[in-house]
């Protein structure tokens, strides 16, 4: 494994496109979770209030509920992410250095080992620069600092790194058959946040149907990696109105999503063992 | 010990077979051209003997049976088109390369030098002219000093310089004992490099030999003198000719068997005739190529 990143290090450490790609998206990250104390002062100067509570004094950033807070929101931001994965992906076949590495003297697996530890790394900075940026701003605003607290609900930011790496996953597989990365992005983007997000809706929430179809739902790929963090519609700061929050991530929902990232490098294995690669 | 063995390798595309139940044996040491008409399955062949393309039956072992990608680690080659990251130097290419094959990155600077692209070393690859493209594939292919160099094409797309440094650069890696695999469409090139050759046609092959068992001397031999009329007329009566042809500005003598050009020189000499020219016909691939291909009609 440390073979396979030291090949994937020493292509991108000098790849301007790639580092310009990570820091946008830690950047995105960060203002997503981290940008909520000005929408609330914002929406006190335009004189909204709660009941009569000041929007400032939500407790947003008190620890734990921050990691549920930062995980939703950052997950609006994941497709983001892919996009590295995609790029990187689609060099290896448009430059077909993929087929020269082989050539040279890796075996395919050994591919597949680089791009996933390449993702493993990606998800693996994201969630601890979530970890970070969510200690400082708990630190900062939080009512209680108490150790206990601060290190509960931790399962919260293991759900967030699962769901970078299964949907990075699901990007490479996509990149694998979309050659182009242009049209491999779109293809990312418009499925994921336009297609399976109706199909799924309709089968859950449609008046004639949900009885028969709702149950389903929970095994479609993007559906199962979003329930990891929260769907849309699940916001964690529902809590601050009074209303009863998902405040857990459930066993068959780590189960599906693992399923998915392992169905997902099988068919990456597949469709390298089959594919030849000409000049 | 064989450093490859191929057997029974069959590669079909939908319903075009295009190499079809090859049998191939290379040994150490072998300078080895896979001759053919395009098209005739040679970079297929190549292609799956380095697991880039999956063979559809048959099989294949490196140096006696070794895994497939430890053998590649031990091949440098050089294939029809330089595949390169764009956005790095030749430096950072080679860096991955020595990742990849396990060898030294010590050695790229003094590599760089002998393919005379140390000057350009901090150059991103997409800025790169075709020659200096493919001599960055070369310095790939020598960088981990592999015993066996595979080429396909080596002097597709080179200029006249570039073609004889290429194959200059061939002999000298012979000379050091290494062994050589190249594919090529140019017969000319496989009869100046190498020592044993196949053909291929349509995925079959037709033939395969030393270049010096197919190579050789013909019975035909060029003779030129300051007075053609008179060589011509004389020469009929020497009684080791089997005919005799007008070429433009010499003659092509055709001798019986047990005549060699030096009789025919004393004869010639004998009659007082001093010859300008004398140059005995040795075989060329070409030739027996096309024989060899007129005889598989």
């Amino acid at each position: 494994m440390i073979r396979a990143f030291t090949l994937e290090w020493l292509k991108l450490k000098h790849y301007r496109v790639f580092w310009i790609l990570f820091g946008l998206y830690l950047l995105a990250q960060l203002i997503i979770t981290n940008g909520g104390i000005f929408f609330l002062e914002w929406l006190k100067s335009k004189g909204a209030d709660f009941d009569g509570i000041d929007p400032t004094i939500l407790p947003i950033y008190d620890f734990p509920d921050i990691w549920q807070n930062s995980v939703w929101l950052a997950s609006f931001v994941k497709v983001l992410i892919s996009f590295i994965v995609i790029v990187s992906v689609n060099n290896e076949l448009s430059y077909n250095t993929l087929r020269q590495n082989i050539i040279d003297g890796i075996s395919k697996r050994e591919f597949l080992l680089s791009k996933l530890s390449l993702i493993l790394f990606l998800a693996a900075v994201c969630t601890l620069v979530l970890f970070g940026s969510g200690l400082v701003a708990g630190f900062m605003y939080s009512h209680v600092t108490d150790l206990k607290y601060i290190f509960a609900d931790f399962g919260f930011l293991l759900a967030y790194f699962l769901q970078l790496v299964v949907f990075c996953l699901f990007a490479f597989s996509l990149a694998m058959v979309i050659k182009k990365a242009g049209f491999a992005i779109v293809i990312t983007m418009l499925y994921s946040l336009v297609f399976e997000p109706i199909v799924t809706s309709i089968l859950e929430f449609a008046p004639f149907t949900r009885d028969y179809t709702a149950g389903i739902v929970k095994f479609f790929p993007i559906y199962s990696m979003e329930k990891l963090c929260g769907k849309v519609y699940e916001s964690p700061f529902a809590r601050y109105l009074f209303q009863e929050i998902k405040d857990s991530v459930y066993w068959y929902e780590w189960l599906i999503a693992i399923g998915w990232g392992a169905l997902f490098m099988l068919f990456i294995t597949w469709i390298l063992q089959k594919r030849d690669l000409k000049a | 010990m064989s450093v490859l063995k191929i057997n029974k390798l069959t590669k079909r595309f939908g319903k075009l077979t295009a190499v079809d139940q090859l049998d191939l044996t290379i040994e150490q040491g072998q300078v080895y051209g896979i001759l053919g008409p395009n098209g005739s399955g040679k970079t297929t062949t190549l292609g799956m003997i380095l697991e880039v393309v999956a063979p559809t039956s048959g099989n294949f072992e490196w140096f006696g049976g070794i895994d497939n990608v430890e053998a590649r680690q031990k091949i440098g080659s050089i294939l029809e088109t330089p595949c390169f990251y764009s956005y790095l130097t030749a430096t950072q290419n080679l860096r991955i390369v020595a990742h990849i094959k396990k060898c030294d990155t010590k050695r790229i600077d003094e590599i760089l030098k002998q393919v005379n692209l140390y000057e350009r070393r901090n150059d991103k690859f997409k800025t790169y002219s075709l020659g200096m493209k493919q001599r960055l594939s070369l310095a790939a292919a020598l960088l981990s000093d592999p015993p066996v160099l595979m080429l396909d094409e080596p002097t597709n797309g080179l200029d006249p310089e570039g073609i004889a440094e290429v194959r200059q650069l061939i002999r000298d890696i012979a000379a050091q004992g290494k062994t050589i695999i190249m594919a090529s469409h140019l017969l000319d090139e496989v009869q100046k490099v190498c020592t044993d050759f196949c053909i291929l046609r349509k995925g079959v092959k037709l033939h395969e030999g030393s270049v010096n068992d197919i190579l050789g001397e013909t019975n035909a031999v060029e003779i030129s003198a300051a007075d053609l009329d008179t060589l011509t007329e004389s020469i009929q009566g020497y009684n080791g000719l089997e005919k005799i042809e007008k070429q433009n500005g010499s003659l092509m003598a055709y001798l019986k068997e047990g005549n060699s050009s030096d009789h025919l020189n004393k004869f010639c000499f004998d009659q007082g005739i001093a010859l300008s020219k004398l140059i005995p016909q040795s075989k060329s691939l070409e030739q027996e190529f096309l024989k060899i291909l007129k005889e598989n009609d």
